[in-house]
């Protein structure tokens, strides 16, 4: 009953479908480009797209469009503030969980389109360009997971601010400002130990940048972790921003 | 008992809305909730309903707390109708069936009942107040309900679709379901309600049958035999313990209240036994509105 009640929210709404679909072609336009890209005077070419590193590589990608997936999810928040329809649910029979949890259900759906988006420009590009590598594709087919956790946390972080702030614009920008301003300022000046543990860091390091191995050798090792020791923290700040985002819909008036 | 609402408080921000407010709806009323605008019958029905929450006080339906089953034997509109403008009528009472776990085949008679069947198809953004007025009154009624609580349910509602929703509320009514209706409408208040709260200043003014509260200040209109002095008459009031607040009337003659276990016949007998004769008696049922000015002046 919960998940079809979203589904009437959410399939009708010309907004959801906009950005999805922008969020498909940015991703497919960007990869289709990339084999393009000439470093150090030569052309990456097909070899971008070889199995198994195309999955990291698609997930690194990838994780700059969770801004789209937040940005969608926010206005799917606060458009139920500002209509009231979350007043008039919690009138006609809903209890404040039971609006969290519906919003959870979106989050996990916006995150699984996330991922078959990444498995369908993955497979599409693969099977064009790579073909005679296809049979390495799931070797390193976990990266998608982990993309799709790094999405649930961008997506639990955009909620938390879209039930804190309730209007669609100032909960936007301070999702933006967190993500590439704050967090990124207060880790500069907290030591290097600790700032690995932040929310968004810890986020980012279940895609790490393709070819980091490479780049640890030249600078000496990244101190953020790796992906497998992000993931237990990731769902702990998943998590946490839910509760916290019951707490604020538990303790405001509608 | 269907609503108790016991020592309610809230404040928004420095500003008291409500203050020790205690009322209690019994089954089968039509209850009306009056007061001027930022008098609090919006905060007490939020506060009742769950979406607003009280700084003391507690809200019980059915005699248990607020829950999702006795919110499922409620139907409400507070303040605005809340659906979302991009869905269609239709899809709007669908999904408000999903969230009152009731049957989605109850909307096509819910539309039927708005007079919006036509129009089912529309976006909800489209429609005039009058239109999205009598969607959310539809859409109050999915589940088939006990208790309405209808917060200004005239609302941008033209002549005829006031007497139409005056019409519902009595027929539902007729069907012994409570209905809870906060307005500053006094006229639709006294046609429709059979009790009344009168709220000023977040404060419970006056509560009772509507009756009570009318009666309670009739007001009793005495005239003259030609031949006899006014002084005589105001004399003879003066005799009674249960005769107060005499006055001069514009017309000629003079106006009285009767205590409550006084009728104007008991009045006539002892005006005569004093050698009073009246060429007039006649009793002037104040008007809810009269009324409701002097409990809010």
């Amino acid at each position: 009953m919960l998940l079809r009640a979203e589904f009437r929210k959410l399939f009708p709404y010309r907004t959801v479908w906009v950005i999805l679909a922008l969020y498909v072609l940015l991703l497919a336009g960007f990869v289709s480009v990339g084999g393009g890209v000439t470093i150090n005077g030569k052309q990456l070419g097909n070899a971008l797209y070889d199995f198994p590193t195309l999955w990291p590589r698609l997930a690194y990608v990838a994780s700059y469009f969770n801004l789209l997936l937040g940005i969608l999810f926010i206005i799917l928040i606060t458009d139920e503030f500002q209509f009231r329809t979350f007043r008039q649910q919690i009138i006609d029979g809903s209890s404040p969980v039971g609006l969290v949890q519906g919003k959870l259900t979106v989050s996990g759906l916006l995150a699984l389109f996330g991922m078959v988006a990444v498995l369908g420009v993955g497979l599409f590009f693969g099977f064009t360009r790579a073909p005679k590598t296809l049979s390495h594709a799931p070797e390193t087919i976990g990266a998608v997971l982990l993309y799709g956790i790094q999405a649930l946390g961008y997506l639990a972080v955009a909620g938390t601010l879209g039930f804190l702030i309730r209007k669609s614009g100032p909960a936007i920008l301070s999702f933006m400002l967190y993500a590439w301003v704050v967090e990124p300022l207060i880790r500069f000046v907290t030591p290097d130990q600790l700032d690995r543990y932040f929310p968004a860091k810890v986020f980012d390091s279940l895609t790490p940048t393709p070819g980091r191995e490479m780049i640890n050798t030249i600078t000496g090792s990244s101190n953020a972790l790796l992906p497998i020791e992000a993931v237990p923290l990731a769902l702990a700040y998943i998590a946490l921003f839910w509760f916290l985002s019951y707490l604020l819909l538990r303790n405001r008036d509608l | 008992m269907i609503l108790q609402l016991d020592n309610l408080s809230k404040h928004y921000g420095t500003t008291a809305a409500l203050r020790g407010l205690t009322l209690e709806v019994e089954q089968g009323s039509v209850y009306g909730l009056l007061g001027p605008n930022g008098s609090g019958k919006t905060t007490t029905l939020g506060i009742a309903l769950g979406v607003l929450r009280a700084d003391s006080g507690a809200v019980r339906w059915f005699g248990q707390p607020l829950s999702t089953q006795s919110k499922q034997r409620v139907g409400a509109l507070l303040e605005t109708p809340n659906f979302f403008p991009y869905l269609s009528a239709r899809q709007n009472l669908l999904l408000a069936a999903d969230v009152k776990r009731a049957d989605p085949r109850t909307v096509d008679a819910a539309l039927e009942l708005a007079g919006l069947t036509a129009r089912q198809h529309d976006a909800f953004r489209g429609f005039s107040l009058g239109m999205k007025q009598r969607l959310a009154l539809a859409s109050t009624l999915l589940g088939t309900p006990d208790v309405l609580v209808l917060d200004e349910p005239t609302n941008g509602l033209d002549p005829q679709g006031i007497a139409e929703v005056r019409a519902l509320i009595q027929r539902l009514a007729a069907e012994g379901k409570t209905i809870i209706i906060a307005s500053h409408l006094l006229d639709e208040i006294e046609k429709v309600c059979t009790h009344v709260a009168v709220l000023q200043r977040g404060e419970l003014r006056a509560a009772g049958p509507v009756g009570t509260i009318l009666a309670a200040t009739d007001r009793v209109l005495l005239r003259l035999a030609a031949d006899i002095a006014p002084a005589t008459l105001l004399h003879a009031l003066g005799q009674l313990p249960w005769v107060s607040d005499v006055r001069p009337e514009p017309g000629g003659g003079h106006s009285a209240v009767l205590a409550p276990e006084h009728s104007p016949a008991d009045l006539n007998r002892s005006l005569f036994a004093h050698g009073v004769v009246l060429a007039g008696l006649e009793v002037r049922h104040r008007s809810l509105e009269a009324q409701f000015l002097e409990l809010t002046k």
